[in-house]
């Protein structure tokens, strides 16, 4: 009777690996489009049209690059947390105290010139959203918190605070009631470049990926953290203890998340208001892992997944698709790869039962 | 052969021109939540479905639109589609709308509940809060406690008006009743809004009035035996037994209204703000619990406020603190009812 | 406040409770075994959605809340395949279950939005329910929240007293032994995560069936998530998630409740509660004894074998 085993690789699949992960890509793919055809909609057309809807025209791919500008920030800081073993799953509570701190500094010093005021706000953002990135790091450090938990729950108390502030001090006087900040002064604004929808958000992005990609490639540590395996604990990084580390990492990836909550309130709305909140912390956890800290791959899953939500919007108006259908693909595409990890690291015996 | 084909083409043109005037108007219409929700996104449905039934127009929607980002391009995808109209229904889509607007000026916007406009986009809303002093008399004529509840989602103008006229509307049969608020901070969230109006009732309120789009309070009210009042649309399907009425919209005579001007051309961007004159909001039918005398004395109120000869808000009106905020006689103008941020004597809650 | 408050007050906790309490064992049942589900909230969607549609459909409350257990095992399955068959990263694919199942239920759930179900309801239990003050609390609940009372002392039995309740440890503190002792270890693995994932289910449906009659996208608000902290916070132990559990449902029932009172707090402030105690409850208890208490094995993937 033959029987089916599996042995471990004795070296990493090379390009197989990229056949793996598209097969998984496919499987979601087919998975959503049954889902799809049971709910009575057109599997093959609708799955045409999310793509075609989100790439098909200029004004898609800008949509798509706007999009992708928030999610690349925060999975960037996500994925560096990730190689760590550290799972930070509160990049949507550090976005909303980044877009906190940068929304304090546009409205207590509204006079200073942009020069001086957007990189305040920056500064502002990464320390609020770092602040939201490093408690849960120190929880797990002293008290061995599980950062999971930590981080989820900081997600809900952020928007909170988030609500808490537009509901009552930063409340504008002139919009009647509702909950929102006085729209920035332009000086706060970051401006749009030439005549396109993109903003100068995207040169941040830009230089935030090539210092991550040289860190990663030119320092030691960032060599350690790319080459380190699942046995994370035991070894020291570049003679910084694994404690220090920790810290570290949560307090960056909570600043990069801090900067995209400044992005969106300052280029995207020009004030502070509940509706900031996109989920777009959580969708960076798929980019993450899909990713495996390379930023020129997390680039391009921020953008494919920016095109996945920009797509969505044709499929609600068009074909009257669920919202929830985007929650659909997301995951499975992301279980899909898990399982086709599998494929990466064994490989499959047939062989007789001794 | 010149000539021939000149001809041709002019009267391709010709046919095309004329399709194009024959061609639908398309109205699109955005909304915040789902639309089988028996609430807010919903009532604006059945209005939808009202511009549907006219000849010459089709209509779609997008439902669960989150406001923002998404919204703005949801609605610039409308615009882009070549829809001539275009209805968005909730406060949060006020800033997307006028940038939309702005780039397509041959589109027509309405924005609902916001306060900004432009040449080519129109605000509109509804006097629910006529409605809701309606059903504070019924909830004052039947509670026995002299405790109202009320669920109330978040603190913005809207929701405090409706809550500071369905207080006078009990004051009015009942001069010692007081209002409970709890405020969920959730549009439609069935636990903690049930939650919620269960908390109410420990504390001794007898009727349960609600702003949420669930039907979580009415099930609560139900459960205890107690009254309750719905919002949006008829909830007494959910509640038989405890609902006295509802505070409900009726967008299709407004948006058809509006449909027909706009393609008859004597449309104006303005701000709308109908009540029950247009037949925009009204209340539900009254259960069987409602003595016919309490009915009819809130018919009769009703044609009075419709007529004009009544308006909700004339003072003396006393906030919480007991200050006089309208003088006697005196009727608070829109602007103040647009930005109303405090209680009226009588509401005990927290405005924040 | 008076007493008539207060009884109201803990009726209430012990209601807001139960679906917190039923996500938690099933929870910890999942994790004894030494996988970890994060995929709770999901799962307790998926439940909700299914036991409500089963109830709309069928008109029987009893079979609906059968259903929603059997869709949390069905998610459960799914994790073990990408898991257990696969070898997947337990943690990412819990948060990926999460995503997939909130979509799943919110997919097929938005037609059924503002539609109502027939339930379970309150009734007071005979004799038991007419003892002053504890009667009031305990006794006078739905069919769901008496059989919620039942599990925690069968799931410490089971553990302590029955061969696989050993087994099912076993697994999760030492796979390796386990295996060698002549035990299928990755049975254990997925009996204990399915059952989990009944127990999830019914979490949900709870909240579909008898705490509302209702469906919406969302309606378990972070709830499983709750159960996830709560699990270390119960130290694995069944009795202790009924303290966590009741401790949670409190939270949130208090919360509204001080507003109904009349309190000068601003209500974001109030409803941040649940969630800083969360993170409280969890920091106090990991510092005094995670290391000891948790599974040894706990998220870490069984090699095949040759």
């Amino acid at each position: 009777m033959p029987v089916l085993s599996a042995v471990r690789r004795q070296e990493p699949l090379g390009w197989g690996s990229c056949l793996v992960f598209l097969a998984a890509l496919a499987l979601a793919f087919t998975v959503s489009g049954t889902l799809l055809a049971v709910q009575g909609k057109p599997a093959l057309q609708a799955l045409w049209l999310l793509v075609e809807s989100a790439f098909g025209s200029r004004y898609a791919l800008e949509d798509c690059l706007i999009k992708a500008v928030p999610i690349f920030l925060c999975s960037l800081g996500v994925g560096l947390t990730f190689r760590l073993q550290v799972w930070n799953i509160g990049a949507e509570g550090q976005f909303a105290l980044g877009a906190v701190g940068a929304t304090w500094a546009a409205l207590t010093f509204p006079g200073w010139p942009w020069y001086a005021l957007l990189p305040f706000m920056l500064l502002c953002a990464s320390a609020t959203g770092g602040l939201w990135g490093a408690i849960p790091a120190l929880l797990r450090l002293k008290l061995r918190a599980n950062e999971i938990i930590v981080t989820l729950m900081l997600n809900y108390v952020g928007i909170l605070i988030l609500d808490f502030l537009v509901y009552g001090v930063w409340k504008d006087p002139a919009s009647f009631g509702f909950p929102m900040t006085s729209e920035f002064v332009p000086a706060a604004v970051v401006a749009r470049i030439g005549d396109t929808r993109l903003n100068w958000g995207l040169l941040l992005c830009l230089a935030v990926g090539v210092l991550m990609s040289v860190f990663l490639r030119s320092t030691r540590l960032g060599f350690e953290l790319r080459a380190c395996g699942e046995n994370v604990r035991a070894a020291r990084y570049a003679r910084m203890p694994y404690a220090f580390l920790v810290v570290l990492v949560m307090v960056v990836s909570g600043a990069l998340a801090g900067w995209a909550g400044f992005l969106e309130a300052s280029a995207t709305l020009g004030r502070l208001q509940p509706s900031i909140m996109s989920g777009y912390g959580y969708t960076a956890i798929v980019v993450a892992w899909l990713a495996n800290l390379n930023p020129l791959v997390i680039a391009v899953a921020s953008f494919l997944l920016a095109g996945v939500r920009v797509g969505m919007e044709t499929l609600q108006l068009d074909l009257q698709v669920p919202a929830a259908f985007g929650g659909i693909m997301e995951g499975s595409i992301l279980l899909a790869v898990l399982a086709g990890g599998f494929f990466s690291r064994y490989r499959l015996h047939l062989r007789r039962a001794a | 052969m010149m000539r021939k084909c000149l001809s041709l083409f002019l009267l391709a043109f010709l046919a095309l021109g004329a399709t194009a005037f024959a061609e639908d108007t398309k109205v699109g219409f955005v909304y915040v939540s789902p639309v089988g929700d028996a609430g807010y996104s919903y009532a604006h449905d059945q209005g939808r479905l009202a511009v549907e039934a006219m000849d010459g127009v089709t209509t779609s929607f997008v439902e669960s639109v989150a406001e923002g980002q998404d919204s703005e391009r949801v609605i610039m995808n409308m615009a882009r589609k070549g829809y001539d109209i275009i209805f968005t229904t909730s406060y949060g889509y006020m800033d997307p709308t006028l940038k939309v607007a702005k780039e397509f000026p041959k589109v027509k916007f309405l924005h609902c509940s916001g306060y900004k406009n432009a040449e080519n986009m129109a605000n509109y809303f509804g006097r629910i809060y006529q409605a809701r002093y309606l059903t504070g008399m019924v909830a004052g004529a039947m509670t026995k406690s002299k405790v109202l509840g009320y669920v109330a989602a978040f603190p913005i103008p809207e929701v405090i008006r409706g809550i500071n006229a369905f207080t006078l509307g009990a004051q009015s049969v009942n001069p010692d009743v007081q209002v409970r608020v709890v405020w969920t901070k959730t549009w439609y969230d069935p636990a903690t809004e049930k939650e919620a109006a269960k908390s109410l009732l420990d504390v001794g309120c007898d009727v349960i009035a609600q702003h949420q789009d669930s039907p979580g309070p009415q099930e609560a009210a139900q459960e205890r035996g107690a009254w309750s009042i719905g919002y949006n649309s008829d909830m007494s399907a959910f509640a038989p037994k405890s609902h006295l009425t509802s505070a409900v919209w009726n967008w299709g005579p407004f948006y058809t209204d509006m449909v027909k001007q706009i393609k008859d051309g004597t449309w104006k961007a303005q701000f709308y703000w109908y009540g029950l004159d247009h037949g925009i909001v009204d209340i539900a039918p009254f259960g069987p619990m409602v003595p016919a005398d309490v009915q009819k004395t809130v018919l009769a109120k009703k044609a009075e406020i419709a007529s004009g000869a009544y308006k909700v808000f004339t003072g003396p009106i006393k906030d919480q603190a007991g200050a006089e905020k309208v003088a006697a006689g005196a009727v608070m103008p829109d602007e103040e009812l647009l930005g109303f941020n405090w209680f009226v004597q009588g509401v005990v809650g927290t405005l924040e | 406040m008076s007493l008539e408050i207060l009884l109201a007050l803990l009726a209430a906790t012990v209601q807001a409770g139960t679906p917190i309490l039923y996500a938690t064992l099933g929870e910890i049942l999942t994790e004894k075994g030494g996988v970890l589900n994060l995929g709770v909230e999901g799962m307790m969607l998926v439940g909700a959605l299914a036991g409500f549609l089963t109830a709309l459909h069928t008109g029987s409350p009893a079979l609906a809340f059968m259903a929603g257990g059997l869709a949390g095992a069905g998610m459960a399955a799914l994790h073990g395949v990408v898991c257990i068959w696969f070898q997947g990263n337990q943690t990412v694919s819990g948060l990926a279950l999460t995503i997939f199942g909130t979509g799943l239920a919110g997919f097929f759930g938005t037609p059924y939005v503002g539609r109502t179900a027939p339930g379970f309801d309150k009734f007071s239990l005979p004799v038991l329910g007419d003892i002053p003050l504890v009667g009031d609390i305990f006794f006078q609940q739905d069919a769901l929240v008496y059989v919620s009372y039942l599990i925690p002392p069968l799931m410490w039995a089971f553990f302590r007293y029955t061969r696989w309740g050993l087994g099912v440890r076993a697994a999760g503190e030492s796979p390796a032994a386990t295996r060698a002792a002549g035990l299928n270890v990755l049975g254990f693995r997925w009996a204990a995560l399915l059952c989990g994932g009944v127990l999830v289910g019914f979490g949900g449906s709870y909240l579909s069936l008898a705490y509302t009659h209702l469906w919406t996208n969302g309606l378990s608000s972070g709830r499983g998530w709750i159960a996830v902290a709560l699990v270390i916070f119960a130290f694995w132990r069944p009795s202790r998630a009924m303290l966590g559990a009741y401790l949670f449902g409190g939270v949130m029932a208090f919360q509204l409740r001080l507003q109904a009172m009349g309190t000068a707090l601003p209500s974001s402030i109030l409803l941040m509660l649940p969630y800083v105690l969360t993170i409280a409850a969890l920091a106090f208890s990991s510092w005094r004894s995670q290391r000891t208490e948790a599974p040894a094995a706990l998220g870490v993937n069984v090699e095949p074998s040759e």
